[in-house]
């Protein structure tokens, strides 16, 4: 029975990523955009890349990516089960000055929550639609239901610092008192990192996580202009002046690495996610390129 | 009346049930409304042995047993599963809105979380008529949703005309206000139908129980 040879994997040398770095100074600077971080941890190699990867942007929709954790948190301790229901009702405290709020329909993308108003939907549906389709009212219910103090003790356990967990979505108020969720690349990477290698509580649990960010349906940034065959478990966010995409990138034939890519825009800024799906592409080459070629060029062996 | 018009559910004294549900139902304590006043709350209740019970028996020409008794997971762990148990005023509440949904001509909504829930439900604050039975939350009549100022009152208005004595939460945003859901309710009421088990415990139980 004939063998297949296994290709070495492929190590990324430390000027490689030098160059990277230069490369996204060079991105940054011709793109237009205020800010570019970028953060990168390679399961394969354990081979770190940093470009401004503490410096804090403001979350945008990339937060839900640490509100799913304390959802599935509040699941390790028995407190909820994925498929414990809960009333959808739009309306949500302010963490400004206590006032009440709600969800426009307008910036939700998500139709398919608003239309359960009145009923009740399983917490891993509101997950789902929280992370696929970035839906604010799913969000906002699953945040006032396991209360922000359990999302940031999830990520304090965790050990994750680069992630600062203060409000819901859509939360004006809040927006007008400098209230406001953030993040850095760094902090985004740790997080999916420790969910990606099933260290989220339980690797039962960090599949379930990892299932939900392989749902996404936004898919211009880091996945765009990836090949067809490459799996992307990630997650947007996307306000005024912000873009960004984190995830986790399973190039065939080797493990995946993790990837965040945050950009802070002029409001006028035009190619925001072509500048990520840009940056997504050079990592990939950097990391994967050669072994995605050789798994692609491979003749098929015979019967 | 024969045998076969009978209303099917068992008739239970909440002071006679496990102690796990006597903590989540507080059968006839005392807790305090939202004005720091001292309500008692039901003793009896009607036993639901399924959901498929639930969903097959009508309280009321147009309303099915279902629609009060659907609460999400802040309810109480004990009555997240069956048997569950509903205070008995809910037949009368059912007949109330019987005539709200005449008045209004078209189906009416009652939205989770708002027909029965114990008293330990997490989004209580206070006691609510919601503890008693006697409380509603509709979010829809028909094809119209309860979410704005217009709709919420002109419901209201038509609660009030077709159920006297019935009082419906002010439209607002404030504490003791509603904009997403128009409440209905008839207050503390308690009811005990004749055939409730006779109050056998005695005043000292009863008292020892109510503390």
């Amino acid at each position: 029975m004939p063998t297949r040879e296994v290709p070495a994997p492929f190590v990324p040398r430390s000027e490689s990523f030098d160059a990277l770095r230069t490369r996204f100074d060079a991105l940054e600077r011709s793109s237009g955009a205020r800010a570019l971080a970028v953060a990168v941890y390679d399961t394969e190699t354990h081979a770190s890349l940093r470009h401004h990867a503490d410096r804090w942007f403001h979350a945008a929709s990339t937060i839900k990516v640490a509100i799913l954790l304390g959802v599935y948190a509040a699941i390790h301790r028995g407190w909820l089960l994925s498929h414990s229901r809960l009333h959808v009702r739009n309306r949500f405290i302010s963490a400004a000055d206590g006032q009440i709020f709600h969800v426009s329909a307008e910036r939700d993308a998500n139709s398919e929550v608003r239309r359960s108003i009145g009923k009740m939907m399983r917490i891993s549906d509101l997950a789902l639609h929280m992370i696929a389709t970035s839906s604010n009212l799913a969000t906002n219910l699953l945040l006032d239901l396991v209360g922000l103090e359990t999302v940031q003790r999830a990520l304090d356990e965790l050990g994750i610092d680069g992630i600062d967990v203060r409000r819901g979505v859509e939360d004006d108020r809040a927006f007008e008192y400098g209230i406001n969720n953030r993040v850095t690349a760094d902090g985004l990477v740790q997080l999916l990192r420790i969910i990606a290698e099933g260290r989220a509580f339980s690797t039962q649990l960090s599949r379930a996580m990892l299932d939900i960010l392989h749902a996404q349906e936004f898919r211009n940034g880091i996945p765009a202009r990836l090949p067809s065959a490459v799996r992307v478990a990630h997650k947007t966010g996307e306000i005024s002046t912000i873009a960004h995409d984190a995830g986790v990138v399973y190039p065939p034939g080797r493990n995946p690495y993790v990837i965040a890519i945050l950009t802070e825009w002029p409001p006028e800024g035009t190619g925001r996610s072509a500048m990520i799906a840009e940056v997504s592409h050079t990592v990939y080459e950097a990391l994967a390129g050669e072994t995605a070629e050789e798994t692609a060029t491979e003749e098929p062996s015979g019967g | 009346m024969g045998e076969s018009d009978r209303f099917p559910l068992r008739i239970v004294d909440g002071l006679r049930l496990d102690k796990s549900l006597r903590d989540v139902l507080l059968p006839a304590r005392h807790i305090h409304d939202e004005q720091g006043v001292m309500r008692r709350l039901p003793r009896y209740f009607y036993e639901i042995e399924s959901w498929d019970e639930a969903l097959h028996l009508s309280v009321s020409p147009n309303f099915g047993l279902w629609e009060f008794i659907q609460t999400d997971v802040r309810e109480a762990a004990p009555l997240r599963a069956f048997p569950r148990y509903i205070p008995c005023a809910i037949t009368m509440l059912a007949l109330c809105l019987e005539q709200f949904r005449e008045a209004a001509g078209t189906f009416v909504h009652i939205a989770a979380n708002g027909g029965y829930r114990s008293p330990r439900h997490a989004i209580n604050t206070n006691a609510t008529p919601h503890c008693w039975a006697s409380a509603v939350n509709i979010y829809r009549v028909g094809d119209v949703y309860l979410d704005d100022r217009d709709a919420i009152e002109r419901y209201a208005a038509l609660a009030r005309q077709s159920m006297p004595g019935a009082w419906t939460r002010p439209f607002g945003t404030n504490r003791g206000e509603a904009d997403d859901q128009l409440h209905i309710d008839f207050g503390y009421v308690l009811s005990i139908p004749r055939d409730a088990p006779a109050e056998q415990l005695g005043f000292d139980a009863e008292r020892r129980a109510a503390s």
